[in-house]
């Protein structure tokens, strides 16, 4: 007798293991959720959750006429990018889960994107910049951030359709590896748009007096200053700019003028300052699965309490992506299939349209292209998803 | 026209240089001690300037007479009962000292005011004269001629009045000094206040030019301590002369070679003048000679 109950109970628990296996498709993620990266690390988190909520409330994740639910496992990797490269070898090849979503940060992606790499696991990512992820020559890393070297592409697209027609360009650049890489990008766009570049010039990692440069760029009297450092220098160039009575047609940053300090510290000359930025709140894209931007946007301010950064946005725009082309393959093991959807992925979502190149790159989303006005960040490009038309030529400083 | 608007800026900033380089040749100077605690005592003037304007809203001009009292009164009972115990140690341990007592006051602000960066921005900052090509900034402008002005004042202060007289003598010659009742261990504390003091009023002048947060402190410690070298240690004159070197050298190879190098080339013209000139531009003898 015993016996018997002992084999029902134990084909009872197997059972119930195997349903929940089978109606499931688990994620492996490992984030920074302590450490320097935690807050970043967090936030993806929260953009994870809030994907896997959203898509579980509306059944799952559709395969045929099947629907799975999503679960996701996570590791902390303590904002060490060695030790989330052990992670993911363990979600790998312990916890058998072959479809990773990207950690925060260029070295984290870098590193535990060579692990999925080695075992032919897929990982896609909302959470890195750096053009060197793709020159590797992988076939299972998918990102979605415009990289570095495209970060300043869009302003410059917008501003070359705007009269007076602005002819020349000034690009100063912190000389740290990720301002470079922004600045020599562009430089090459300005080429690309028929601008001509006028002074292109490095400066120190976190120079607090940059009046000789800021002299300089008044020597050569640009239509069209572009800053490509931190968040400190944006606000020093900002700053002497309006000291030596430097007043361009157009002022723009890759850092910066997206972050809420921004306003707090300049004030009254934050106004009209251009900015890049991955995503924001208010653009206006659609997306399969939180019906669009507006809608993300609402859901999350629901659950936590707190306007969604782009690092939050990246996350649930992963999740969404991989989704999606799961779907597409219609398989949830046969990671050929679900390769191939994503390199011929190509859909609107809110993080944009997404469209990857051979080597997993974004390409074609661009960046959304923000402006201060009246103290208030504005999505002024692309024009179709914009909430407000930028203002053309800036206003000398007052 | 741009060299000229370079010139101009290298002599403004020149004046802040001077400033901070005044305190700390002074201290090098008549006690011996180089302190490389002179940019985070500086930094704590620019703090309670900031913190003054930030919650009171008063001028940042006028918390200056502050700024100096607080790191008057600091340094002097810095001195007197911390550093006057190891005063007649090896020179070497007093260098450990104020060493020491950097990283503490780095971490410190760092604990407590956060290692973001903060800047005063009062509602004329912006404003700037115009003369031709050229504009120069009030604010940078005000800077450069209480720089001016407190240096003469302390020219003034060491030349003409007793305890000066006594401050020069000690360095001078200590015996003697002694021997006309000048009590050193006094005239060492009130030394090191002065260049305490004279590095929070620079500290909370460079409030108003650019931004700051405790990890610049190395730095301007270092700029006081090229200042020192290239004018002569203990000389006001010697101060004033080399602040308005390094920072006409700076701005000027900052346009020509590229901001990314002027501090090496600050740095080449330091060693260059140990090398030509060791006494630096205006340095004497009996000033600063070992002691020990």
């Amino acid at each position: 007798m015993k016996r018997i109950i002992f084999a029902l109970v134990a084909f009872m628990l197997l059972s119930f293991g195997a349903n929940a296996n089978a109606d499931e498709i688990t994620f492996g993620a490992a984030l920074s959720l302590t450490g320097k990266l935690a807050k970043e690390g967090n936030l993806v988190k929260s953009g994870y959750e809030l994907w896997k909520e959203t898509v579980n409330k509306k059944g799952g994740i559709k395969i045929g006429n099947k629907s799975y639910k999503v679960n996701i496992k996570y590791y902390d990797d303590e904002s060490d990018p060695n030790r989330g490269a052990k992670l993911v070898e363990k979600l790998i090849t312990e916890d058998k889960i072959k479809l990773i979503l990207g950690p925060y940060g260029s070295e984290s992606v870098f590193a535990t994107s060579a692990i999925t790499e080695k075992y032919g696991a897929i990982m896609v990512q909302g959470g890195a910049a750096a053009d060197k992820l793709y020159t590797r020559g992988f076939k299972n890393l998918f990102g979605i951030y415009t990289v570095a070297t495209e970060y300043m592409d869009d302003i410059l697209e917008m501003l070359k359709n705007k009269s007076p027609k602005p002819e020349t360009v000034a690009i100063i650049y912190s000389n740290d590896l990720f301002s470079a890489q922004v600045a020599q990008g562009a430089k090459k766009s300005a080429e690309k748009y028929g601008y001509k570049v006028v002074l292109y010039k490095d400066y120190p990692k976190g120079t607090q007096d940059l009046s000789t440069v800021i002299v300089e760029i008044k020597g050569k009297n640009p239509d069209i200053i572009l800053g490509c450092g931190h968040f400190q220098d944006t606000i020093v160039i900002v700053k002497q700019s309006k000291d030596y009575k430097v007043n361009p047609k157009a002022i723009g940053f890759s850092v910066g003028p997206a972050l809420p300090d921004f306003v707090d510290s300049l004030k009254g000359d934050a106004e009209n300052v251009l900015g890049a930025a991955q995503w924001t709140t208010t653009l206006k894209y659609k997306d399969p699965v939180f019906g669009s931007n507006t809608e993300f946007v609402k859901a999350y301010k629901a659950k936590y309490n707190e306007e969604p950064a782009y690092h939050a946005a990246g996350g649930a725009a992963a999740g969404v992506i991989f989704q999606r082309a799961i779907e597409k393959a219609g398989t949830k093991d046969d990671l050929a299939k679900i390769r191939a959807a994503l390199s011929s992925y190509d859909e609107e979502t809110l993080y944009g349209r997404i469209k990857f190149d051979a080597t997993g790159k974004v390409v074609g989303k661009g960046m959304a292209v923000i402006q201060i006005q009246k103290g208030a960040q504005k999505t002024v490009y692309p024009e179709a998803v914009a909430e407000s038309k930028a203002v053309y030529p800036k206003p000398a400083w007052k | 026209m741009i060299i000229l608007q370079i010139l101009v800026n290298g002599f403004l900033l020149g004046g802040f240089y001077t400033l901070i380089g005044v305190g700390f040749t002074l201290v090098w100077g008549v006690t011996n001690i180089i302190n490389l605690a002179h940019g985070a005592i500086a930094l704590l003037g620019a703090y309670i300037t900031y913190f003054i304007f930030q919650y009171w809203h008063i001028d940042p001009f006028i918390s200056l007479p502050v700024s100096f009292l607080s790191m008057f009164l600091f340094g002097y009972i810095l001195q007197r009962y911390l550093m006057n115990l190891v005063v007649k140690a090896q020179i070497f341990m007093l260098l450990i000292l104020t060493f020491g007592l950097e990283i503490f006051l780095v971490n410190f602000m760092t604990t407590f005011f956060s290692a973001d960066f903060k800047s005063v921005t009062p509602d004329y900052a912006g404003s700037s004269l115009v003369l031709g090509d050229i504009v120069i900034p009030y604010i940078r402008l005000g800077v450069f001629m209480i720089c001016v002005v407190v240096t003469l004042i302390m020219g003034f202060f060491l030349d003409r009045t007793w305890t000066g007289k006594a401050i020069k003598a000690t360095s001078l010659d200590i015996e003697a000094a002694m021997m006309s009742g000048i009590n050193p261990s006094k005239i060492y504390a009130l030394t090191f206040a002065f260049g305490s003091g004279l590095a929070g009023l620079s500290g909370s002048l460079l409030s108003l030019t650019q931004a700051f947060s405790p990890n610049i402190a190395g730095g301007l410690t270092l700029r006081a301590f090229i200042v020192s070298i290239l004018g002569g240690l203990g000389r006001i004159e010697g101060a004033f002369l080399g602040g308005i070197i390094l920072g006409i050298v700076e701005t000027m190879s900052s346009y020509v070679i590229g901001e990314s190098y002027k501090n090496a080339i600050a740095f080449g013209l330091m060693v260059l003048m140990l090398i030509i000139k060791p006494s630096g531009l205006l340095g004497r003898k009996y000033y600063a000679e070992v002691k020990h």
